[in-house]
């Protein structure tokens, strides 16, 4: 028996030269990866290093200056708001803190974009909305308005939010920032085995290198607008860079330009 | 800023008209909420505040017409003001304080929040999913909430009228009817519909314009009360003179 192709592309997600400045700052300056299908690629990269701004051109909320962008096979920048729309419906995304509308409940929330994009019956929402709590652990939890439940679990009802309408692509923006250990583990383990149970791809953005290589198959590392590295977590682990280096190892001193370094800041208030 | 504001605008009304031609867009269960929330609860506040208006026109008034020996002159003056101006604009004051301060407030809380760029990526229109609803509660609910507020405008100068002036209550409602006429009425109407559509499209719009946490949220909701009662006194101004002069 043979299955029909599901993907037009090998590829989940291809990036091609994208290049963005805002004003004078080149933020992004030809960036190239490629993503096959079922894989979890992790973009990692100091604090404004240019990673969610990359996140943002992916799900087609910004519009590069120059380079391309296909989603399996689809190249989305030069698309309008409405096919942009269609696009979107095969993707999910998880955002920072969540973004769960706090006017709805839990369940109200994982509902949405079912009862939006279709014409479906709420019976038939309700069950997926149970079905999507389920994957993430939280049954029983649909009366909740999202002010009454912790960090942790918010992110996992905005990761329920994000599977609502099955997507081939997942992504997650810091997933694991502000989690303790566990929650951290918790929410790993969760994008890992969403990711082998439903056949997804996922790209990860995230400076927590601990969870990095606990869930990657693919990794890039940006510096200032370039990816100065791409790999498998062993070869990012075995990449001599010392940018790299220092910053997947966490020292303090390095290659890394630092905003106030000890004898700039001497010699400016020498000179003040 | 005034071509981004044009844009929402369009796209908004656009979208208020897109279940006619068959397009998916508002549902009915989002605008009766934002009704209730923009007119039902703004009720007692309107009513409060036009009860205040009615009476100070009537005494105002009778000092005056006092002084010219024609006191049931209150009567004309108390039915042709609320209808023509004092019920759209007092009405429209409210509205704008209650209202639309709290749509901008709220839609620019969901930006901050990330919750505007959350739709964008489920593939929902914010536009649809949370502007239409707004725009066309306040376009709905304003004429109405005119209506029972000139109303409740009348009855205090009515009071004021009988149990003060002790003018005839029957004598003084007969005055006041005939001191108006229905074009009084309607012009009221129509300035309180047009009053609905710049106050909702203005607040909508600087609640999604909103950049930089809860301090953008402040600035953008200062800013979009200032521009509703500026924009509303000059579309007052306007319609006045039209309707008036020409």
């Amino acid at each position: 028996m043979s299955e029909p192709p599901k993907h037009k592309s090998p590829y989940a997600l291809e990036v091609r030269g994208l290049t963005r400045s805002f004003g004078p700052r080149k933020i992004l300056s030809d960036v190239n990866f490629k993503l096959k299908h079922g894989e979890i690629l992790i973009i990692m990269g100091g604090s404004g290093c240019g990673k969610s701004t990359l996140l943002r051109h992916i799900i087609g909320s910004l519009k590069p200056d120059a380079g391309e962008i296909y989603i399996d096979g689809t190249e989305i920048t030069k698309l309008n708001d409405r096919e942009m729309s269609k696009v979107r419906k095969r993707f999910g995304m998880l955002f920072q803190t969540g973004a769960l509308f706090n006017s709805l409940t839990v369940g109200e929330n994982v509902a949405l974009p079912i009862l939006e994009s279709s014409d479906v019956s709420s019976n038939i929402a309700d069950l997926v909305v149970k079905l999507k709590l389920e994957l993430v652990g939280l049954t029983g939890f649909e009366h909740l308005k999202p002010a009454q439940i912790s960090g942790g679990m918010k992110k996992r009802v905005g990761m329920a939010r994000a599977l609502a309408l099955d997507p081939d692509l997942l992504f997650c923006d810091e997933p694991t920032a502000g989690l303790d250990p566990v929650m951290t583990a918790v929410i790993d383990t969760l994008t890992v085995d969403l990711t082998k149970k439903l056949g997804l791809s996922a790209v990860v953005v995230t400076h927590d290198m601990t969870s990095a290589f606990r869930i990657a198959t693919q990794m890039i590392f940006l510096f200032e607008g370039k990816v100065i590295a791409a790999g498998t977590p062993d070869e990012i682990k075995n990449n001599p860079d010392p940018i790299l280096q220092q910053f997947i190892n966490g020292y303090a001193d390095g290659p890394i330009p630092l905003k106030l370094s000890k004898d700039d800041y001497l010699k400016r208030l020498m000179q003040a | 800023m005034l071509l981004a504001f044009a844009q929402l605008s369009a796209q908004a009304f656009a979208g208020i008209f897109a279940p006619l031609s068959g397009q998916r867009s508002w549902k009915l269960s989002a605008l009766f909420a934002q009704m209730v929330a923009i007119g039902v609860a703004s009720l007692p506040t309107v009513a409060l505040a036009n009860f205040l208006l009615g009476l100070v026109l009537a005494i105002q008034g009778a000092g005056q017409f006092d002084k010219l020996g024609a006191i049931d002159m209150v009567a004309d003056l108390v039915a042709f003001s609320i209808l023509r101006e004092i019920g759209p604009l007092i009405t429209a004051v409210i509205v704008i304080g209650r209202s639309g301060s709290s749509i901008t407030a709220e839609l620019g809380t969901m930006k901050v929040a990330e919750e505007i760029e959350a739709l964008n990526v489920m593939g929902i229109d914010p536009v649809k999913y949370l502007v239409v609803p707004r725009l066309l509660a306040m376009i709905i609910m304003m004429p109405v909430l005119t209506v029972l507020g000139e109303a409740v405008g009348l009855f205090s100068g009515w009071l004021v009228g009988t149990m003060s002036l002790h003018l005839d209550p029957i004598y003084y409602v007969q005055r006041s009817i005939d001191a108006v006429e229905q074009k009084d009425l309607f012009n009221g109407l129509l300035k309180a519909l047009i009053f609905g559509a710049v106050v909702g499209a203005v607040s909508c719009f600087y609640g999604m314009q909103v950049e930089g946490g809860a301090e953008g949220v402040g600035r953008s909701t200062t800013k979009s009360v200032v521009t509703c009662l500026t924009s509303m006194l000059a579309m007052d101004a306007l319609v006045t003179a039209l309707v008036y002069f020409v």
